[in-house]
């Protein structure tokens, strides 16, 4: 990535704000407009080309004391304090509203709102007696509040999981105030303070170095450079992001020191910037709000069909204008089902649960089931497919390529140890180290061990330490008598040792280095521990061999080693390593060591898992396109035999324009070439090649890829750890930042974040998804059911005008008491069929609620229900002295609060309240009905396909302690004392409880029959219009 | 993803729900064919025919168990209610208010009477001559009346003597004593007191007591007499009729009352909150002039 990119990147940011702009309205574009601007204006700093002392006037501060302690605090309290701020426009109570206003909630404040209305035209007219419209309300908003909570609760408990993460390591940073150094808080860095950087520190804010020695600074988190950038004093460019002489926030220092005046802090440091535009990119829906509402239209457009039907009949049967108003309007509530919305959210947070278990902790709710219809994965490289740590994976020694064991427990295959050349070798290796182990860790696993040196030492001698045993020990024995450390103009590093026998007086000369310059030096070459001399024939081995190597996108680097003549070193020659007083040629060549980043283990498992599951996996990653395309195939992206363009060519020799683009499976596309490309091309790229391998791209072109897979139609996500990667994991469907070394910025962008970095998650995220999909349908049909048993009394009240069967509170104790148990066991279903092995919903057709199912739970499952209670209902009636025949037109009697002696079938008379409370026996036979079938009911919806007995049909434990709890529940209604007057139930007789239950042996052999139809003959007709 | 969020404008919502009303080019009519919403409907109408066939033959399984005699239960009929008649509601329950010097407001009140006394004509009554023993329960085994029913002891208008309608047509609401007529519900084999002392009804002033001067009861006593129970139903028993009690109150003029009569039977409830008709009423009666 060259400084130009990077750069270009603000270009690309003004891109995407451009676009945003095009979504909002005028007025806001304005708004806008003019931050981008000011963001611009101030951007342009010139803190890096003024001269030291016009700095130092500039922040009142000293390049030698640092800012007086006074007046740092009161820039601190000026400047607040030097940190990244979480993206603004998200206060609390607004993160709350958002949980209202949901398209479930919009529809239960539309119902509340309804109710409020018809209790208000029935109390201008002074009906006293009917307070269920103002219970109904005011129930609605209550679990509208209720599950609002919970759901702000839930979003509240993985930011504190963030933020638990910032306050883990609060950074520290070195500043001179006073004169006196004095390690701080970096939060509490303000404008114009003198700090101290070193090898290893984050840079605490945007610093204008001062002075400098080797500083070097990995910039990959800002630009995505992966080559460190050194630091010096001086002005080298006027673009502030190319000049030297600045450092940023966020960076690391690899090596070296540095002291510098911090010129921004907080918000205002370019990272901060950033951060703050990425809040700017959109927040896509997630597809289960998108369901949600899709879903709410349906519901909304039956009611209002339904009501408006029974206005007109309730119109033309002679009821006032504005009773039959109120029959409209408490149609549409009806239809309201009160209880999906506590089904829906507990079933997420359940889900939610689950996967905060296995290290995905999810933001958003809704977010739980986006993985499930995920179809591209874009992924990180490092830390994400990879362990993130260089380690020894293949050596070449005897003319053969050696695989080293490259996993994180140590359990893969180790190479042949036998051999004369690689005990040479392996003592080349450990010796010519200066790496060291931190001490007191010999508790700890050796791959897991702090070392101090840089990554391939590191690799090399824990590789040592593996293989060989103690290596300090080791060295110990080979008394160090002169070392040559690496630098870049020699490109090698040497030391000269004693040898382990005492007997032995030669000294030995290891060597290692880069390959080819190594081999240069070699006139011998070690082959089963004979030196042979090194010709034609074995240069060319090696560098088939170097080769191989390198195009596994491994850093290789050559070993070798020469005892000294004892006669012309003899014990206690002084060595000089400035001079090199001694034999640097004509070494006898051991062998090749390559390291690698190495995918984790349980990477390629998880890549073939989404591949089975029909999800494409695209690498985007910073590094190298050779690497990047070796990690790609190790780990799967790139699958066995696939070939780019490019490999095609090299196999058929013909030059790359020539060969047929569409034979090529996989595409490795750099940054460089990227930027070249318009959106089309990049489209067109996406369709053509199933594999997919970015390498070398900013943060930025991530963004790109993802807008472009979203194009395409694909549901996206994103995984990603820098601030830079923000914007993607805004953008994408569903972003996931990790944990470990996800930046902050990711963390507040993403939905879900990995708590161990591991790319094998995303896989049970993917699964848990999908099975909660599957079952939410399913809790939302048994939802769905009972909402016509519910509405069919009313209905037939107002036609036939019977005695109301079934009251409002009532309802309300199935919506929400009695069936949400039962609705929300159904989460813990296990799924039907392998779903891994299923491609991702079509997000246009395979829909949460569709006609299917709507027309099936309500027409047919919910019409047997209805009939359930209606026998019930006239078996109450008929066995207490009202006959069916009467109870036809005998309402307005009924309901006469003034007539005391109304005449049953029998002749008895019954006063007012004694008919009441008939007609609450009735509410409760209508109810246990209701209860009786809903059971049947959610044995059926355990399954959409297969039989309820191959699924097991009392398999799920969760689901039958939900049913014996409904029973339970139901009975303690109805035979509780005092449940008569406080909630209209009575205790009925025990043998109506079994009135209904042949009409759910009904529901379940009926069921059984669809199910059996379904199965028997795929894509029939019975298929397509009863399977949901 | 992407296509899916579009904002549509109104009009491309219509056109797209008139492409689903009717689309042209697959020949769908709201998504299926005519030949497909031929089919569906005809399954659905199979399948409501059966659920209607199911739901009428398990209707006539359950009239086929009834009795057409006496209810399976009885469990909201422990206890009978009671009621008063004139029966005018007014804001507080039954009131019966009137002005002996407004004709207007007071025949309103004995035409209600005369209305609820017409099938207690003695002449109607004495049809069913089936001469009853007093002072026990009637109790009959058999269908020993006409047309395989059971006797019913008559009850005339002229039992409630002054209150009646026969000498004073205005049931004493001209001259400022009116008369109200309590009647208790009839359940069926329901007997209340016991074989000796049967219900009567007893009138409490519970506010003004003052205003009261005095009551009397037709029957004498408030009794009710025990040959009137039990009660066998309306297919056993098509003649039987309620027996009454009229009370007969001297009022103070322009003074409000509140009373209670309760017919007295210890196997009838008066104490339920939740019922105030159950074996008592309450009503006001006021006389202005």
């Amino acid at each position: 990535m060259s400084k130009q990119d990077s750069y270009g990147m603000f270009v690309e940011m003004d891109k995407v704000d451009g676009e945003m702009d095009v979504q909002i309205k005028k007025k806001k574009k304005m708004k806008k407009k003019e931050r981008m601007e000011n963001m611009k204006r101030e951007m342009d700093i010139d803190d890096h080309e003024i001269t030291i002392e016009e700095l130092e006037l500039k922040y009142t501060t000293s390049i030698t004391k640092g800012l007086t302690s006074s007046m740092a605090l009161q820039v601190l309290e000026r400047e607040g304090p030097n940190e990244l701020k979480p993206p603004k426009g998200t206060p609390e109570y607004v993160k709350f509203a958002r949980q209202l206003a949901g398209g479930l909630q919009c529809l239960m404040w539309v119902a509340a709102a309804i109710c409020f209305i018809a209790f208000g035209i029935e109390f201008a007219k002074g009906d006293l007696a009917s307070e269920d419209n103002l219970y109904l309300a005011v129930t609605l908003i209550a679990v509208v509040v209720v599950t609002g909570c919970f759901g702000y609760y839930q979003e509240f408990k993985s930011t504190n999981i963030i933020a638990s993460f910032k306050n883990l390591v609060p950074q520290q940073a070195l500043v001179i105030r006073d004169g006196q150094k004095n390690q701080i808080n970096a939060n509490l860095l303000v404008v114009g303070d003198l700090v101290e950087i070193k090898g290893g520190d984050r840079v605490p804010a945007d610093i204008r170095i001062i002075t400098a020695q080797g500083c070097k600074v990995d910039n990959s988190s800002l630009t995505g450079e992966s080559e460190p950038q050194s630091k010096t004093p001086e002005f080298t460019h006027e673009n502030p992001l190319e000049t030297r002489n600045i450092a940023f926030f966020s960076t690391t220092c690899l090596e070296g020191v540095a002291t510098g005046i911090v010129i921004n802090t907080g918000d205002r440091t370019i990272i901060g910037r950033i951060a703050t535009l990425a809040s700017g990119v959109g927040n896509e829906k997630t597809p289960i709000a998108i369901e949600i509402e899709h879903f709410v239209d349906i519901i909304a457009g039956l009611a209002i069909f339904f009501g408006f039907t029974f206005f007109v009949v309730a119109m033309f049967i002679g009821y006032a204008f504005l009773e039959a108003m109120i029959f409209f309007m408490a149609i549409v509530v009806a239809y309201v089902p009160e209880g999906l919305l506590a089904t829906v959210t507990v079933c997420l947070s359940l889900t939610a649960k689950r996967l905060a278990r296995k290290n995905c902790v999810v933001k958003n709710l809704e977010a739980v089931e986006t993985l499930g219809s995920t179809s591209i994965i874009c992924s990180d490289k490092t830390g994400t497919l990879t362990q993130n740590r260089m380690t020894v994976a293949h050596l070449w020694f005897d003319n053969h390529i050696h695989a080293a064991d490259t996993t994180e427990d140590q359990s893969g295959q180790s190479f042949d140890q036998s051999s004369e050349t690689w005990r040479a070798l392996g003592r080349v290796a450990g010796l010519c180290n200066r790496a060291v182990f931190k001490p007191g860790q010999e508790t700890v696993p050796i791959p897991r061990r702090i070392v101090m040196g840089d990554a391939s030492e590191t690799a090399l001698l824990k590789f040592t330490e593996l293989t060989i045993g103690n290596i300090e020990d080791y060295r110990n024995r080979f008394n160090k008598v002169c070392e040559i450390p690496f630098n870049s103009t020699n490109k090698f590093q040497l030391s000269v040792h004693e040898l382990e026998d005492p007997l032995d007086l030669r000294y030995l000369l290891v060597m290692k280095g880069a390959p080819e310059k190594i081999l240069e030096r070699c006139s011998t070459i070690l082959i089963k521990g004979q030196e042979l001399p090194l010709d034609e024939q074995w240069k060319e081995a090696f560098q088939t061999a170097y080769m191989d190597l390198g195009s596994l996108g491994e850093r290789v680097l050559g070993f070798c080693h020469i005892y000294l003549n004892e006669k012309e070193f003899p014990r206690g020659y002084r060595f000089d390593g400035d001079e090199m007083n001694f034999t640097t040629s004509s070494l006898c060549f051991a062998g090749l060591i390559s390291m690698i980043d190495p995918p984790r283990a349980t990477v390629p498992d998880a890549v073939m898992k989404c591949r089975t599951a029909g999800i494409r996996v695209v690498m985007v990653t910073g590094d190298h396109p050779i690497t990047a395309k070796a990690i790609a195939m190790n780990v799967g992206i790139i699958s066995e035999g696939s070939e780019t363009v490019e490999d095609i060519a090299n196999r058929l020799r013909i030059p790359v324009e020539q060969v047929n683009k569409r034979d090529a499976r996989a595409c490795v596309i750099n940054g460089g070439q990227l930027k070249e490309m318009s959106s089309e091309e990049l489209d067109e790229n996406l369709k053509n090649h199933p594999e997919m391998v970015f390498a070398r791209t900013s943060p930025q072109q991530k963004l790109i890829i993802v807008e472009s897979c979203q194009r395409l139609g694909s549901i996206v996500a994103v995984t990603g750890d820098g601030v830079n990667d923000s914007p993607a994991l805004k953008k994408a469907d569903i972003g996931i930042a990790m944990g470990i070394s996800g930046s902050d910025a990711a963390k507040n962008a993403a939905d879900m974040i990995l708590l161990d970095d591991n790319f094998a998650s995303i896989v049970t995220g993917v699964e848990q998804g999908r099975l909660i999909f599957d079952n939410l349908k399913k809790s939302i049909a048994y939802t769905l059911t009972k909402n016509i048993p519910e509405l069919t009394p009313y209905l037939i009240y107002i036609t036939v005008s019977v005695p109301l069967p079934l009251g409002c509170i009532t309802i309300l104790f199935i919506e929400l008491a009695t069936d949400i148990f039962p609705s929300v066991s159904l989460a813990y279903e296990k799924a039907e069929s392998d779903i891994m092995h299923m491609k991702p919903r079509n997000p246009r057709r395979d829909r949460l609620v569709n006609e299917a199912l709507a027309v099936y739970s309500y027409f047919q499952i919910g019409a047997i229900q209805s009939f359930a209670g209606f026998t019930d209902y006239l078996t109450a009636m008929a066995q207490e002295g009202w006959f069916p025949l009467i109870c036809v037109g005998l309402r307005s009697q009924w309901e006469d609060t003034h007539l005391q002696d109304l005449q049953d079938s029998y002749g008895q008379e019954w006063t007012y309240s004694q008919r009441l409370y008939q007609e609450y026996t009735c509410y409760t036979v209508f109810f246990v009905s209701i209860e009786i079938c809903q059971i049947s009911d959610v044995l059926i919806r355990k399954t959409r396909r297969l039989s309820v007995f191959q699924q097991g049909l009392l398999r799920n434990k969760v689901l039958v302690s939900a049913i014996v709890f409904q029973l339970l529940l139901g009975n303690l209604l109805c035979y509780c004392p005092g449940m008569p007057n406080i909630f209209n139930f009575m205790p009925i007789r025990v043998q109506w409880w079994f009135v209904p239950v042949p009409y759910g042996i009904l529901i379940f052999v009926y069921d059984e029959i669809r199910k059996l139809g379904v199965r028997r003959y795929p894509g029939s007709w019975w298929d397509k219009e009863l399977y949901y | 993803m992407a296509a899916l969020k579009e904002k549509r404008t109104c009009g491309q919502r219509c056109q797209d729900f008139g492409r689903f009303v009717w689309n042209p080019d697959d020949q769908t009519f709201m998504g299926r064919t005519p030949e497909k919403w031929v089919y569906i409907s005809l399954y659905y109408v199979a399948f409501y025919v059966v659920m209607t066939a199911l739901f009428i033959l398990a209707i006539y399984v359950l009239m086929y168990t009834l009795s057409p005699y006496s209810p399976d239960y009885q469990d909201r009929l422990t206890s009978p209610g009671v009621m008063v008649w004139p029966d005018a509601y007014g804001e507080e329950g039954v009131e019966i208010f009137f002005n002996t010097s407004d004709k207007k407001s007071w025949s309103k009140m004995s035409n209600c009477l005369t209305h609820f006394l017409q099938p207690y004509n003695d002449s109607m009554q004495n049809q069913n001559s089936h001469t009853c023993t007093q002072g026990k329960y009637f109790i009959q085994t058999h269908f020993s009346g006409p047309h395989h029913t059971k006797w019913a002891c008559p009850f005339t208008q002229s039992m409630l003597g002054n209150c009646s309608g026969i000498e004073d047509p205005t049931f004493g609401y001209a001259d400022g004593k009116p008369c109200v007529i309590i009647k208790m519900n009839r359940i069926i084999n329901f007997c209340p007191g016991n074989q000796t002392l049967g219900p009567y009804v007893n009138c409490t002033v519970l506010e003004g007591s003052d205003n009261v001067r005095g009551m009397e009861y037709f029957p004498t006593n408030g009794t009710i007499d025990l040959s009137y129970f039990p009660y066998y139903g309306k297919l056993a028993q098509p003649t039987y009729i309620n027996p009454l009690v009229a009370v007969k109150f001297d009022m103070v003029k322009n003074r409000k009352v509140k009373i209670q009569c309760r017919v007295v039977a210890d196997n009838i409830a008066h104490q339920n909150f939740y019922d105030p008709y159950e074996g008592k009423v309450e009503f006001c009666l006021t006389v202005s002039s």
